[in-house]
């Protein structure tokens, strides 16, 4: 706060006018104080008539101007350049900020845009139920290691969890066109599949419980790819098929010359 | 200050590289890779102990709850940042007025 003190000064003095001198009654005040108690001399009133009164309570005067004690931060100062956020708010308010964390964090791998409620890696529950551990870190010793032998061998499909990463985004029509398809469209609003078993293989350390934070994996994915690039595909040969076989049924009139069939499956 | 930060920043990088190492080795493992895994698991315990050296540091940093809440909900916790100035512009803004009108 002590920053900005003089800009605060300087608005303070435009908003209400610069130092202001004391008020008059202060000087009466002042005078009837410094006079004899009990007497005092009014000059209204003539000069024969004194009147016993009592000098009347004086009332501390806060004093205006530069040089006081204390300066009032009020909503009428630009808070924003009093504190020497503006450069914070041109960050932040003047550029759009995308919405997705893994924007903030483009390198974290894995997929970070879900809720952590889906697999238990929310920060509110690190909060709510801090995990019970010793107070130092220890390395491991060898006999702690043999704890950590693996057995040779790919992890299950449902087990890989490191190499998905968010599908990425290329051109909206096609996903605006994949949403009417897709029961579940990527990258957006995946449902959580139940607590898979540990994968565990005998005499190898237990895994904790895992769950893949997408249902639809790579390879399922892909499947869903070559599913739609054949799909245009088998419409196109079934209406070959179709004026075919119109073309050769006796019904239909104008056949000509059977023409090479082609690649008729 | 700021360097304070960015050795957290280290730390927590290296960290992170290292469990995603983990996790290619033990996605597709080898016997061969045994050795390789316990390294990996020593960093683990390394790594730890340095952002806990870290933490000494920033003992009087102190973060708004309502920044988790969006970061478990996936949002850019920059969004908090620019809610809350566009929250105290406003407010300030509607103080102004009301001196205005007091005046």
């Amino acid at each position: 706060p002590r920053a900005g003190h003089a800009g605060n000064m300087e608005n303070f003095s435009a908003l209400f006018g610069g130092a202001e001198p004391p008020p008059a009654a202060a000087a009466a005040l002042g005078s009837a104080a410094s006079s004899p108690r009990g007497i005092v001399a009014d000059n209204n009133l003539p000069p024969s008539s004194l009147s016993l009164v009592s000098p009347p309570p004086t009332f501390p005067i806060p004093s205006r101007g530069a040089g006081a004690g204390t300066t009032e931060l009020t909503g009428s100062t630009n808070l924003i350049t009093h504190y020497n956020l503006e450069h914070a708010y041109n960050k932040f308010c003047g550029k759009k900020v995308k919405e997705k964390l893994s924007n903030f964090l483009p390198d974290l791998p894995g997929m970070i845009d879900l809720p952590g409620s889906h697999d238990n890696s929310s920060l509110r529950s690190l909060i709510e139920k801090p995990p019970i551990c010793g107070s130092s870190f220890t390395p491991l010793t060898s006999t702690m290691l043999t704890g950590f032998r693996l057995h040779a061998g790919p992890l299950p499909e449902q087990c890989r969890l490191m190499h998905i990463q968010p599908p990425k985004k290329k051109n909206k029509h096609k996903h605006k066109q994949s949403r009417t398809q897709d029961p579940i469209p990527p990258g957006t609003g995946l449902q959580p599949q139940p607590p898979l078993p540990p994968c565990v293989s005998p005499g190898a350390a237990a895994h904790p419980p895992l769950v893949p934070p997408e249902t639809p994996s790579d390879s399922d994915h892909k499947k869903k790819k070559k599913k739609k690039e054949e799909d245009p595909e088998r419409k196109r040969k079934k209406k070959e098929k179709k004026k075919k076989k119109n073309r050769h049924s006796p019904e239909h009139p104008g056949v000509g010359s059977s023409q090479a069939s082609g690649s008729l499956r | 200050m700021a360097e304070k930060f960015d050795s957290l920043e280290e730390h927590l990088e290296k960290f992170v590289e290292n469990i995603r190492q983990l996790g290619i080795i033990v996605s597709d493992f080898q016997p061969s890779s045994q050795a390789g895994l316990n390294q990996k698991l020593n960093f683990m315990v390394t790594g730890l102990q340095d952002i806990d050296k870290c933490r000494q540091q920033l003992h009087d940093i102190s973060v708004p709850l309502e920044v988790f809440e969006y970061i478990d909900q996936g949002r850019n916790p920059q969004l908090y940042t620019k809610e809350c100035l566009e929250r105290a512009l406003a407010k300030n803004e509607q103080v102004k007025g009301k001196i205005d009108t007091m005046k």
